[in-house]
């Protein structure tokens, strides 16, 4: 392989990279917090791309709109995202976690509880909304109109870098780099890391315990939010199991990066990213699952608690 | 002593609720069924199987109405037949076709099956009817394999197969000048022959080939590696619900190339999920453009259904009427339909019947269409040739 695919696939690994650590940070902050594996997210970002399909649809965008609605509805787009997919989150926590945290539930209720989450919001989609509203919601694919047409933005060699690449990557480093620095500096972040180190030593200290979890729900919520615009951008397409694919890549993304570990959320998911495209592009794309998924297990067997271990939790300078 | 009372009144609830549920009725089957057969000579029913739902439903749609169509015109004009048509949904899946297919030859009443849309679910379906002597008429499934491997005496299709429908493509490819083709297929039992059958006709031309997967949404390997090869044309053999995101994401990636697909890709679906960027491609089918069939069928299935008739209407329309007739002619047993099938010689409204002993209509009759995206819609751009 010559050094210009090799430049070129990993531009393309790092953008869907990115996709994946943004939705990994929301699995990884809950469970950083909790140690709640919460499978109820790929729904959250679920939510989010149909969110965006539904501001599109009200401002009546189309493909061939003008710029300037094409900006508004980008900006509302993502509001909506954002607004959509911590609403979820948040109102998964009230309805299905908190519930079983106030019963001190075992572990394994709660993920029980989170697959039938999960389940209930992609049934919702695919079928109950049909019921009432009809198209577009049902079983079948629903194209999102293209806000932003394809473009090269510069070249580097022969490889051309497009303006949608790197509106995904800067994206996506921003939002992650805002969440590492919130969390690490601010005072709600400390929280954060507080009641992920202790719940109940967080609340003698004057840590409101309830609050910080429905913040982290939120904070995994919007970053998925931004996530699913992204998506909307580079794949234009809303379906009632998108987020299921996209979930458990993420997932295993975190883990890779040691889950409970923000920039493990981050390395991970830009290293699945890379080696999914690498593998799809050198056997066959076909093979792309497979890959996440052996890579997964081959870094697992070497270093069990992923890539960069340590947890939200710990005590750090 | 609460917690008792509650768990119990909780396990009364909840097998009530089973209770209930377990006496409705399942979903699979949409039963249009009107008393069923019975009466007199002209009397029977009739099942169609396929993908009346889901993402590749408006392949399959088309060719249900059309047969309910031609049910309809029949039982208005033989006002002493009792005819039913029962639809079943089996979202193009074998897994689900294959219960569906066993609930259908168990019961005594069908006498004949129109179906399977799809080759997946044809195959499956096959070994179940041919066990019981249902006689199967498929409008749409096209794999070769399914006449020219493993023949059974049940079944029939009235369309041509993929290694004549292969052929056509690979014709149009040279055709259109293109020096360099990229081949992708979904690497379904459909796909990959069709797939495969075109590779071989093209011999040189081919640049590359790649696979994808059913229930894909993101392509952008496929994608890069395309750009990379920088083809004169795409091909993809595989449904509509995969290939509409990937047209759509060829064409944001800027990928020019002239896009071609097979007949799975033809459904009113396509053109809407591909999006804009979509104009142009090309869909090729062993189906006739709806106005070209003969008398009024296109402007009786406008009337009836308000659209314009969609992939295989028509087809299905003569497949329907070929076990309507044979119900006029008092075959309203299995073996007797079956006999009649068998021997059936007659004109549809898109080509002259006479199934060989494969099940196979002969090859000179054989149609294959080329259509294209024109403002969002597939329309009939050119018949193409096997030779």
């Amino acid at each position: 392989m010559d050094l210009n695919s090799l430049l070129d696939h990993t531009v393309d690994g790092l953008t869907k990279g990115s996709i994946y650590a943004l939705v990994a940070l929301g699995y990884t902050l809950v469970y950083g917090v909790l140690k709640l594996i919460n499978f109820a997210h790929s729904e959250v970002f679920m939510v989010g791309i149909w969110s965006v399909l539904g501001v599109y649809t009200a401002l009546g965008i189309t493909g061939a709109s003008g710029f300037g609605a094409l900006a508004v509805a980008l900006v509302l787009g993502s509001v909506a995202a954002v607004l959509a997919s911590a609403g979820t989150a948040l109102a998964i926590e009230r309805i299905a976690y908190r519930p079983l945290r106030k019963k001190n539930a075992p572990a394994l209720i709660y993920l029980i509880t989170s697959i039938g989450c999960s389940l209930v919001l992609v049934e919702t989609f695919g079928f109950v909304l049909r019921q009432f509203f009809g198209p577009p919601f049902g079983r079948a694919l629903v194209s999102i109109p293209t806000v932003i047409s394809y473009d090269t933005l510069f070249t580097i060699g022969d490889v051309k870098i497009s303006n949608i690449q790197v509106i995904i990557i800067v994206s996506a480093l921003v939002m992650m780099i805002a969440l590492d620095q919130f969390v690490n500096r601010s005072r709600l972040g400390r929280g954060v890391r507080a009641v992920a180190q202790d719940p109940d030593t967080a609340a003698l200290m004057g840590v409101n315990k309830d609050r910080i979890i429905m913040l982290v729900f939120v904070l995994g919520g919007a970053m998925a939010g931004v996530a699913a615009l992204l998506h909307t951008l580079r794949f234009g397409a809303a379906k009632f199991d998108i987020g299921f694919l996209i979930g458990v890549k993420a997932f295993t993304a975190a883990v890779l990066g040691g889950i409970g570990n923000l920039r493990g959320a981050l390395v991970g998911g830009l290293l699945l990213g890379v080696a999914e495209t690498f593998s799809s592009s050198l056997i066959s794309s076909n093979w792309e699952d497979v890959t996440a998924f052996v890579v997964l297990i081959i870094i697992l067997m070497f270093r069990p608690t992923g890539l960069l271990g340590e947890s939200l939790g710990k005590a750090r300078a | 002593m609460r917690r008792n009372t509650r768990l119990g009144l909780g396990a009364a609830a909840i097998s009530i609720a089973l209770a209930v549920s377990a006496c409705g009725t399942t979903d699979d089957g949409d039963d249009d069924k009107a008393g069923g057969g019975g009466g007199g000579d002209c009397s029977g029913t009739i099942g169609l199987m396929g993908a009346l739902s889901g993402s590749n439903a408006s392949v399959v749609t088309p060719s249900r109405d059309g047969a309910k169509l031609a049910v309809k015109q029949f039982l208005a004009e033989n006002e002493d037949c009792d005819i039913t048509l029962t639809e079943f949904d089996t979202e193009g899946d074998p897994a689900k076709a294959t219960p569906l297919a066993n609930q259908i030859a168990t019961n005594e009443d069908f006498i004949g099956i129109i179906g399977g849309a799809f080759s997946g679910e044809t195959r499956a379906m096959k070994p179940i009817f041919q066990e019981a002597g249902v006689v199967m008429i498929s409008q749409s499934a096209t794999a070769t394999d399914l006449t020219q491997v493993d023949q059974v005496d049940v079944f029939h299709r009235v369309v041509g197969y993929d290694d004549v429908q292969g052929a056509a493509i690979a014709n149009y490819l040279e055709g259109s000048g293109a020096t360099k083709v990229f081949v992708v297929d979904d690497s379904t039992t459909y796909g990959e022959p069709l797939a495969t059958k075109v590779k071989s006709d093209l011999g040189d031309l081919v640049v590359d080939s790649d696979k994808t997967q059913e229930g894909q949404t993101d392509f952008a390997a496929v994608v890069s590696k395309i750009e990379s090869a920088a083809p004169d044309a795409v091909f993809y053999a595989g449904y509509a619900a995969e290939a509409g995101p990937f047209l759509k994401q060829l064409r944001d990636a800027g990928v020019e190339a002239e896009f071609v697909g097979g007949d799975g890709l033809y459904g009113s679906d396509f053109p809407t999920a591909a999006g804009p960027n979509s104009e142009g491609a090309v869909v090729t089918c062993p189906c006739l453009p709806a106005d070209q069939a003969e008398g009024n069928f296109a402007e009786d299935f406008e009337a009836e259904y308000g659209t314009a008739p969609g992939a295989y209407a028509a087809e299905g329309y003569d497949a329907a009427n070929i076990f309507l007739q044979g119900f006029k002619e008092g075959n309203n047993t299995r073996e007797k339909m079956l006999d009649w099938v068998n021997n059936y010689t007659g004109s549809g409204i898109t080509k002259d019947y006479e199934f060989d002993e494969n099940g196979d209509v002969a090859l000179d009759k054989v149609v294959i269409w080329a259509y294209e995206i024109k403002d969002g819609a597939l329309t009939p751009k050119e018949e193409l040739s096997a030779e």
